[in-house]
């Protein structure tokens, strides 16, 4: 077993400019952004690291429970999902993370589908 | 370009955001591009009279005071929430006092303190699991070697087996334990095992003996290593007595009755970690091999000694002669019993 993508890109170093390109991404798009336009900047970040960090492998555990949760109420669709899905590949590419790894993580987030789309979404 | 130009154009481009309004009726003079950015027109913002609003009096008496004011507000221009360092100065333009406001973004700043925060969080509690965790390997650790020997393993990270010359040896063994493992199940067996071991340990800790290890159902304890102990063959003629008396007792109230022979011995003996990865403390050496012998020579729930125990032995125990034994590997060889102390209300049926 090699060690986890977190330690492979570099460990916080590198997360942390992911969910900073991250947030930015998710803020400043049209389609998403108004979802986190009332969540406090300090929880959006804190969840945003330790996702992110999770999704590599790092120290940080996110449980499905707490995912499901913090999306609850929020009514987000498929699409919302699809979009920042993609600007998290976008952001992990920016930062230098080869395709195969990006396919990899893009794999983990899709199974976490169901915890974040609202159950009634189209 | 003259100076003035130069500043002007500086002022135009830089990212911090400066206005200058009079202190009088705060009627704004100058506000700089960054400034109109997040703020907007100072004529028409209704974010800048907000935050006049909000700040106005402790501002007043701050610039008052000191001639400056420091603060921090937050504005939302976009969907973003931006956090802006405000830094107001006190200065006096043609006779006039005016404010000097100056507006830094430290959105960013904000941010990474709190990714910081979160990052340090995760840190201090995965730091705190390893510290556990550590904690459970050392225990595990100690279960299996002295912790002078374990001081030694962990900063060199290899034992140099040690010869101790005096040191006493206690090995027990249970009569008919094979018999009773094989009729029975084997959990029970286990749980039995566990029961009167935990027993014994407690009974060699209470009287400084080292418990080395246990094989199946034989119990092995030294004293005098790896600390030098000048009454090491009384430690483990108590221990061994205390553990016969503690089988007794249990043999009373439990459904499952056990029986021990016991050996001792007394000698050198050798002290060092065995194997690399599976690594166990273990001992050899004359007076191992002498508690064992004697272990199997002696009768149930008795206590087998050599002869040259006895003079150590005699002042605190009930000391019977068994006569010369032929025993496997050591000769023939005079043994001694030894049994618990005499009762004080008959002192005199020792003479």
């Amino acid at each position: 077993m090699s060690g986890t993508l977190f330690e492979k890109y570099g460990g916080f170093k590198t997360v942390s400019r992911i969910v900073m390109t991250f947030y930015d991404m998710v803020l400043d798009d049209d389609a998403v952004g108004h979802v986190f336009e009332n969540t406090d900047m300090a929880k959006l970040v804190d969840h945003q690291t330790k996702f992110v960090a999770s999704l590599l492998g790092g120290p940080a555990s996110f449980s499905d429970e707490r995912l499901e949760q913090v999306h609850a109420h929020l009514g987000i669709s498929h699409s919302d999902f699809d979009i920042v899905a993609g600007l998290l590949g976008d952001a992990l590419a920016e930062h230098g993370m080869e395709p195969a790894d990006i396919r990899a993580v893009a794999q983990t987030v899709e199974t976490k589908r169901t915890l974040v789309v609202a159950r009634d979404a189209a | 370009m003259s100076i003035a130009a130069i500043n002007e154009r500086l002022l135009r481009s830089i990212g911090v955001g400066v206005a200058i309004l009079r202190f009088s009726d705060l009627k704004f003079y100058y506000v700089n591009p960054a400034f109109e950015d997040w703020f907007g027109d100072p004529v028409t913002s209704e974010v800048i009279t907000g935050i006049i609003e909000d700040i106005r009096d402790e501002a007043r008496s701050a610039l008052r005071e000191n001639g400056s004011f420091a603060g921090e507000v937050r504005i939302k221009p976009k969907r973003r929430t931006l956090v802006i360092a405000l830094s107001l100065t006190l200065t006096e333009v043609d006779g006039e006092e005016m404010i000097v406001a100056e507006c830094q973004n430290i959105t960013r700043m904000r941010e990474l303190e709190q990714m910081i925060d979160t990052y340090s969080t995760m840190v201090e509690r995965n730091t705190r699991e390893l510290e556990r965790e550590k904690e459970r390997v050392e225990k595990l650790l100690l279960n299996l070697m002295p912790r002078s020997v374990y001081e030694e393993f962990k900063t060199f990270g290899v034992v140099t087996p040690q010869l101790y010359k005096n040191v006493s040896v206690v090995m027990l063994d249970f009569v008919g334990f094979t018999a009773f493992a094989e009729k029975t199940d084997p959990t029970v067996t286990l749980s039995e095992l566990n029961d009167i071991f935990t027993a014994f340990d407690r009974i060699t800790e209470q009287f400084g003996c080292e418990r080395i290890k246990t094989i199946g159902d034989a119990y092995l304890g030294v004293s005098g290593m790896p600390e030098a102990a000048p009454d090491h063959a009384t430690v483990v003629a108590n221990c061994a007595i205390r553990f016969l008396r503690y089988l007794e007792r249990r043999n009373q109230s439990h459904q499952y009755k056990w029986e021990a022979r016991i050996g001792l011995g007394t000698g050198a003996v050798v002290g060092s970690v065995v194997g690399i990865q599976k690594y166990v403390y273990d001992v050899f050496g004359p007076a191992v091999n002498m508690a064992a012998r004697l272990q199997v020579a002696a009768k149930p729930m008795q206590i087998v000694a050599p002869e040259s125990m006895k003079f150590d032995l005699i002042d605190a125990f009930q000391i019977s002669d068994l006569g010369a034994h032929d025993i496997k590997g050591l000769g023939e060889m005079p043994l001694i019993s030894v049994s618990g102390h005499m009762p004080t209300s008959s002192p005199t049926t020792r003479f």
